[in-house]
């Protein structure tokens, strides 16, 4: 058939060449709840590293820039109440130096340090990590296992929604549009051990092929499992909780487990599909494989302990 | 709209008028005329564009112009002392670690990060201080070269990690 050029003509995004774009840098989170209220149209940008690819073309097309990478109440990690609270705008650099997030929550430290290059780990956040929602995102898994909590606050509201509950598809999420993640709240346990693995073609800037972020809680003579969790990545629409595979092992003794029924179990509930990283039966059998090898290797953790 | 915005590139205070959506790399390059910080993916990716930002490496283009208002930046312009050129960078000569030199300002940048905190770095931490430039050359064999003979130079003039 033949183009109507005419009305593509008329489609074409009209350029008036009027400058009305603004940026905004609050300092505080009251003020970005304030520029929020007032301005339809805005894009956040914390450390860029997202937004700046996706919008690599049309750069000037963003009305408002939004930037939060300069307040300071969004940068801090502590320790609160048997919990531990990182500031939305805490970034990767910052998870990997972290001694209460190496001390509490190993695999955090592991997935931070395999995100992007140094040069992306000093600018990209966790905020922006979460907010992204890839199913492949390195932290999210991570913090799926850990029961992390996240804070989500509008100007009038603040609602506190659980990491499993937030992700609802591809590069989609609970968030409105009023709303933006302050922190993450992740409750503290002891006796914790934990595995992180990422597969992807290059260690550096790589988009993972395949994550697994697994957490076992032992009882207090490091014997019988408490509680477990795993969770993988790019495996379905939105980073994934195994929880079939987890409450097969609760209540039992970790010296009993039989690895490999436990990854026949992750193989089952997973439902990888065909892209350019790789194949859905090649991300069955590694997801197997992988979880073979986190639970050897956490099992020579709890070794090192005792 | 324009924003007006201070900060210090290679030891000196600036003043510019930037839009929104200017990147950093483009207002050093197009604006200041450091022409020595590269394009090279514009995504981060191939680290060409890599620079110190408060201290930190950083990719400048992926960072907004206004967001750098009061950042202290050393671009590959502001390394050397005086007449002479830095010591990672007559190493990357002597190595034999720059062909075509696209990467190498970033290559540079990212090794002065890692010299900057350590002396000694081992070749793993050299892989991986030097994990976000990439190299189409193929020569990075040299350029570690490099790395390692830029700390041996640094090392045997104590502390001073200058020219």
């Amino acid at each position: 058939m033949k183009k109507n050029y005419y009305q593509e003509l008329e489609n074409r995004p009209k350029i008036s060449g009027k400058d009305s774009s603004k940026f905004f840098a609050p300092q505080s989170i009251d003020e970005i709840m304030e520029i929020i209220e007032e301005n339809d149209d805005y894009k956040i940008i914390a450390g860029g590293t997202d937004i700046m690819v996706e919008k690599f073309e049309e750069l000037y097309e963003v009305k408002n820039w939004l930037a939060i990478d300069n307040i300071e109440e969004l940068q801090k990690i502590y320790k609160k109440n048997k919990q531990l609270e990182i500031g939305a705008g805490v970034t990767h650099t910052q998870l990997v130096q972290s001694n209460l997030i190496k001390d509490w929550i190993p695999a955090l430290k592991e997935a931070a340090l395999d995100v992007g290059s140094p040069q992306i780990r000093n600018r990209g956040t966790i905020g922006g990590n979460i907010v992204t929602s890839s199913p492949a995102g390195d932290l999210l898994p991570v913090l799926l296992v850990y029961d992390a909590e996240f804070i989500l606050k509008s100007k009038k509201n603040q609602r506190k929604v659980s990491a499993e509950d937030f992700f609802t598809g591809v590069k989609s999420n609970i968030l409105k549009r009023d709303e933006i993640i302050t922190k993450i709240i992740i409750p503290l346990k002891k006796n914790n051990f934990d595995k992180w693995t990422k597969i992807g073609k290059r260690k550096a800037l790589v988009i993972s092929s395949l994550t697994l972020a697994v957490r076992i809680q032992l009882d207090n003579e490091n014997q019988k499992i408490t509680d477990a969790s795993l969770a993988m990545g790019a495996v379905a629409p939105t980073p994934l909780k195994i929880n079939k595979a987890a409450e097969k092992i609760v209540d039992k003794k970790f010296v009993e487990l039989d690895y490999k029924k436990i990854a026949k179990l992750v193989e089952q509930e997973i439902s990888p599909i065909d892209d350019i990283r790789g194949t859905a039966k090649y991300r069955s059998k590694v997801a197997f494989n992988i979880t073979v090898n986190a639970f050897k290797e956490i099992k020579e953790k709890i070794e090192g302990e005792k | 709209m324009k924003y007006k915005i201070k900060f210090t590139v290679n030891g000196e205070i600036r003043t510019e008028k930037v839009t929104p959506s200017t990147r950093l790399l483009d207002l050093l390059r197009d604006d200041l005329g450091l022409t020595g910080t590269k394009e090279g993916c514009g995504q981060g990716e191939c680290g060409a564009c890599s620079l110190i930002m408060n201290g930190q490496l950083v990719v400048s283009c992926l960072i907004l112009a206004p967001q750098a208002d009061g950042s202290e930046i050393i671009t590959v312009e502001g390394i050397k002392k005086g007449n002479s050129l830095h010591k990672i960078q007559k190493s990357f000569i002597e190595a034999g670690a720059v062909q075509c030199g696209f990467c190498t300002p970033g290559m540079i940048m990212a090794t002065k990060s890692l010299l900057d905190k350590n002396l000694s770095p081992s070749s793993k931490e050299i892989k991986r201080a030097l994990s976000g430039n990439i190299c189409r050359c193929t020569g990075y064999a040299k350029i570690f070269d490099a790395v390692k003979m830029a700390a041996k130079k640094i090392k045997m003039n104590g502390s001073d990690n200058n020219a």
